[in-house]
């Protein structure tokens, strides 16, 4: 790793370098869109143990004020905390993360503390259903249990969604959720807790949390109403360690209770 | 060369139907294969006689006829068509007999086996032991109902020529395989049919005329199949024995010293026991698919149970809780004095790994997780979720979660910003709701919910803000559990938005979702 290292210290102040570099841009911009992203130079490969390759180290799910807000998308090797009351666009969130994942080939689970999923829904949000497990708990001791199994099963997204209040088995207890972050730290896997209330404390790398705004009736005076939507606002409340990554500008660099969040458009396909 | 015996079960078919139905040996008994002129679906190939006992040939029956001919040669003829597990069974039957005598057995199929003998004849006395040998071998195929005819000789072809003459049992001296052979006809070593004509044309009548011939000369003008055929004739069989390997035994297991009643120190002894197990799986590359567990009561009887996995794994742990759990759900009653597991190989799932695709689970691991959720939550809580047919969003189905392989290439992500998508959480079941509901201005219109109100647990309750409804939904109402409800989307003064319903059988009202 040593040698490595210096040997692309060395290469960034050649001119041999200089045109190493252009050559791999060149060849970047050459390659189809899903190949550009897999074309390092060794200075790029320079990473910790245990890191993916660059560029993987997020998982986008698509939801531009979501992705804005941590960066890039879920960090891999982090356990993000989603916080939000009843219809607050919680769950909404869940799906789109566990979507963009199956979509993008990776295997996925859910440990669904109330057993809220509709697969049907969840279909519709895009999820590929061959690629996610359904683990459906009825204690949160149980959810943890099997939440730590999947981790080290090698499941690189892991959803814990632990449903309305109250939460049957109350927080649990932070070792609990601290073990929790280490796996997912070791496994490189993404490790999303939704749920009413923070439950993870000191063990959460993110916490985000989902406000209402307002739902969107179509309709007015005596018309018959329709539920269109909702309008949902994400608030980043804490961010750990996070590296600014160098493709998103507007990463949080200073995190505070007083950021201002970002809002989130949630339509309803059919009535 | 070592010595190989030959079972040659002549009119197998027969034979095995007999072995079945010994009552019918004093009868024209006639074996068919095919189906029955007038049976039902019968629009395959028509019946005809395949073997027939020895009544039945008298009377002029052939293999061949068709069945039709046959009844109309024997008025009362009993025929029977070929029967797959009777055949089987027979054939077991003969290979345990083979095996009784020698551990080196080939199934050659259709009531023929060969068995290595090099050495056996030690064990019989007399003047000629491996004559005696050869008897022991006949009677006992006789004595498992299966009318045996005995071959030895040094190749697997001289003994089944020999096996099939009918002075059983035949012995071939050792290296006069070709003299054996030369002066029976050319049939006997069954050439292909083209090939026996041209031979016939050519005047070879017998083995030993075909030995005589130039084997370059054969092989020019009969090619491989001619030189195949032109070497048996000599006495050179190509095909050595190749002798069945029986299935690998996969069992574990202990005597107590004492009886032991409570859970924890069996699963102590147990643990050391299929640590065992899974490292022989694992020597031999297999992985358990199903686990056996027998245990021996005090002061007698057995306990026996299976547990089905749902993939092959090699992780002692997981099969040890879920033992663990098995015998906390149903103990086995009486104090415990042994116990043995027996594994049921498979092979272990094999992932691609791919350079550009995300990475693909791994089978072994994957396995070793389903399995160990499945110990933790049961059956029936893990799974691939499916939509079920219907219109009742409770309704779901679980399949076994077996995700494809990912791409090759990871998927471009969607381009520009996606929005998010209004679900809502499924509440199962659906929660009882107290509900006020007001006249609308039209009289026609069903009253619309002003206040809703649930159970303290549940958390749902206020005035409605405003509410959208109702759409009637119907379903199964020609099953014993029909649904006919009202639903309503209301939104509570709390900021809380629900799914809610009346049941029109009941009146009922419930909420079954929360918009999240």
């Amino acid at each position: 790793m040593a040698a490595l290292a210096l040997s692309s210290e060395l290469a960034d102040v050649s001119p041999v370098a200089t045109a190493r570099r252009a050559d791999v841009e060149r060849l970047r911009a050459g390659l189809p869109a899903a190949l550009q992203g897999r074309v390092w130079r060794a200075r790029e490969l320079v990473r910790r143990p245990g890191e993916g390759p660059p560029g993987e180290e997020r998982l986008p799910i698509s939801l531009p004020a979501f992705d804005r807000l941590l960066a890039g998308g879920l960090p891999r090797g982090a356990l993000v905390e989603l916080v939000g009351t009843r219809s607050s666009g919680r769950f909404a969130l869940v799906l789109a993360a566990l979507a963009a994942a199956t979509c993008g080939g990776e295997a996925a689970a859910l440990v669904d503390l109330g057993g809220h999923l509709d697969p049907r829904a969840a279909q519709e949000t895009g999820c590929d259903l061959e690629r996610l497990l359904w683990v459906w708990p009825k204690y949160l001791r149980e959810a943890l249990a099997g939440t730590e199994m999947l981790l080290t099963g090698g499941f690189p997204l892991v959803v814990v969604d632990l449903g309305s209040p109250p939460v049957p088995g109350g927080r649990g207890e932070d070792a609990s959720w601290l073990r929790l972050a280490r796996t997912a730290e070791a496994h490189r896997a993404s490790l999303l807790v939704a749920a009413p209330y923070r439950v993870a404390a000191i063990a959460a790398a993110m916490v985000l949390r989902t406000q209402v705004r307002r739902p969107t009736w179509r309709g007015k005076g005596r018309e018959p109403r329709l539920l269109a939507g909702m309008d949902s606002r994400l608030v980043l409340e804490r961010c750990r360690g996070a590296r600014s990554a160098p493709s998103a500008p507007s990463a949080p660099s200073a995190p505070s209770d007083h950021s201002p969040g970002a809002g989130i458009e949630l339509e309803r396909r059919s009535a | 060369m070592p010595r190989v015996a030959c079972l040659h079960v002549p009119l197998f078919a027969l034979a095995a139907r007999l072995r079945s139905e010994p009552e019918l040996g004093q009868e024209a008994l006639a074996v068919f294969d095919g189906v029955r002129s007038g049976a039902r679906g019968g629009a395959g190939q028509a019946a005809r006689i395949v073997a027939a006992n020895r009544v039945a040939r008298r009377a002029g029956l052939r293999p061949g006829m068709t069945l039709t001919q046959a009844r109309a040669r024997v008025a009362r003829l009993v025929a029977r068509g070929r029967d797959p597990e009777c055949e089987r069974a027979a054939q077991q039957a003969l290979l345990e007999v083979a095996m009784s005598f020698s551990p080196r057995v080939e199934d050659g199929e259709e009531g023929i086996v060969y068995l290595e003998v090099d050495g056996l004849e030690r064990h019989f006395r007399g003047p000629e032991p491996e004559l005696q040998m050869a008897r022991a071998l006949a009677t006992s195929a006789a004595r498992a109902g299966l009318p045996a005819g005995v071959g030895l000789a040094a190749s697997k072809l001289a003994a089944k020529v020999a096996a099939g003459l009918p002075s059983s049992p035949t012995l071939v001296p050792a290296g006069e395989e070709a003299r054996f052979l030369a002066h029976l006809p050319l049939a006997r070593l069954a050439p292909e049919l083209e090939l026996g004509e041209t031979l016939r044309r050519w005047g070879v009548r017998t083995v030993g005329d075909l030995a005589r011939l130039p084997a370059d000369d054969v092989v020019s003008r009969l090619g491989p199949a001619g030189q195949e055929l032109h070497a048996t004739a000599r006495g050179l069989d190509p095909r050595p024995l190749s002798p069945r390997q029986p299935p690998p035994v996969f069992a574990e297991g202990l005597e107590l010293e004492w009886p032991l009643v409570a859970l924890e120190p069996f699963l102590f002894a147990a643990r050391s026991a299929l640590e065992r197990l899974t490292r022989r799986l694992e020597t031999c590359g297999l992985a358990c698919a199903r686990l056996e567990l027998s245990l021996r009561l005090e002061p007698d009887g057995y306990a026996e149970r299976a547990l089905d996995l749902p993939a092959p794994t090699r992780d002692a742990k997981t099969l040890l809780t879920l033992v663990r759990l098995d015998l906390e759900g149903r103990p086995p009653g009486a104090p415990v004095v042994g116990f043995s597991f027996i594994a049921h190989p498979d092979r272990p799932r094999q992932a691609q790994l791919s350079l550009f695709g995300p990475p693909e689970l791994s089978p072994d691991r994957l396995a070793t997780t389903l399995a160990r959720l499945f110990a933790l939550l049961g059956p029936g809580r893990v799974g691939s979720p499916r939509p079920e047919d219907g219109h009742r969003p409770e309704r779901f189905a679980l399949v076994e979660y077996q995700p494809p392989p990912p791409p090759r290439v990871r998927p471009a992500s969607a381009a520009g910003p996606v929005r998010g998508l209004l679900t809502a959480r499924v509440l199962r079941p659906p929660i009882g709701l107290e509900v006020l509901t007001a006249a609308r201005p039209d009289a026609a219109a069903p009253p619309c919910p002003t206040s809703v109100r649930s159970p303290r647990s549940a958390g749902i309750g206020g005035a409605v803000r405003v509410a959208s409804g109702p759409w009637t939904m119907e379903e199964g109402w020609w099953t014993e559990s029909p649904a006919a409800r009202e639903y309503w989307d209301v939104e509570l003064a709390d900021g809380g938005l629900y799914r809610i319903f009346r049941d029109r059988t009941s009146g009922e009202w419930f909420a079954d979702g929360i918009y999240d």
